[in-house]
């Protein structure tokens, strides 16, 4: 059963492991034995799997050249794809259903669209586009927290919210009835991955704005 | 109402509360998620070429029109069961 805040399962050197730890550590070796088992069988899907994130990314924004982008944004849809998923298992609870995971994630996001941004313009000139209309820089301020927090406040509620629905519903209708929730949540979360990497992708092509295309 | 005990006040006023905002708060979102998809398959079938950039850019609004509706849900199952305030009382 999974609470606001998820339980704590061990100490290690005096500090707490909570499921959902464990459950980030799964997801880690599902991706990593699946991609040695895919590539040592049939290595071309991988291939595909790669080509298919990279047009997502160059549709949407409006690139096409994303090499420089598409380690963050493809990590970032495979493994919160991944992580979604793995709440349907017995013993597991989504790692993304935890605040801080998701926090971490936008905080990632955060950090790289500055950095991209940085790096593409140089440092002056970064500043100066947030500042170039001066009475726009509270609101361009206001508005970089509140993506940060949108961000991570989206992933976190869809997926707590699908996870103690199921619960719930478990506790009055055991069999039967949390079946369709569980498949709607495991839609919702291949659906939020998408949903994250397509905004992340959109912060960076507005902080990057290069005039080739 | 005046010697009602705290615990029983509150939790009285949650079950209110929590009633009024799930049906705002699922009916509105979804008014204006059917709007915005009956625009878009009004502008597929006028342009049915580009349906691949609607049906995207359909996409990544209704999840961001439905989050508000998921920050509600989550506000209303925090009240309903991990309620802070109940604790507040001693």
């Amino acid at each position: 059963m999974q609470t606001i805040s998820p339980q704590v399962v061990f100490l290690l050197f005096g500090l707490p492991v909570r499921n959902t730890v464990i459950a980030t550590w799964a997801a880690m070796g599902l991706i990593f034995c699946s991609v040695f088992l895919i590539n040592h069988f049939k290595p071309y899907l991988l291939e595909d799997l790669v080509n298919f994130i990279s047009n997502m990314i160059a549709g949407i924004m409006n690139l096409k050249h994303v090499e420089h982008y598409l380690p963050v944004l493809g990590t970032l849809v495979i493994f919160i794809a991944v992580a979604n998923s793995i709440g349907t298992l017995p013993i597991f609870s989504s790692p993304t259903s935890d605040l801080n995971s998701t926090v971490a994630l936008a905080l990632v996001v955060f950090f790289s669209v500055h950095y991209y941004g940085i790096r593409s313009k140089g440092f002056k000139k970064y500043l100066k586009e947030f500042a170039s209309p001066i009475f726009l820089l509270p609101l361009e301020i206001i508005s970089q927290f509140s993506r940060t927090i949108s961000l991570s406040l989206r992933l976190f509620g869809n997926i707590l919210s699908g996870e103690l629905i199921a619960a719930i519903v478990f506790s009055l209708i055991p069999l039967f009835m949390p079946l369709p929730l569980m498949g709607l949540s495991l839609l919702i979360g291949l659906l939020q991955a998408y949903v994250f990497m397509a905004l992340s992708s959109l912060y960076i092509a507005s902080a990057i704005e290069v005039s080739d295309l | 109402m005046n010697n009602l005990e705290p615990q029983y006040l509150v939790t009285i006023v949650t079950i209110l509360v929590t009633g009024i905002g799930i049906i705002l708060g699922t009916a509105l979102p979804a008014i204006v998620e059917g709007r915005a998809v009956s625009k878009a398959l009004d502008s597929i079938s006028r342009q049915p070429e580009s349906a691949n950039e609607i049906r995207t850019t359909l996409l990544i609004s209704l999840a961001l029109l439905e989050s508000t509706a998921i920050y509600v849900l989550l506000v209303m199952l925090i009240l309903l069961f991990a309620n802070p305030l109940l604790d507040r009382f001693f």
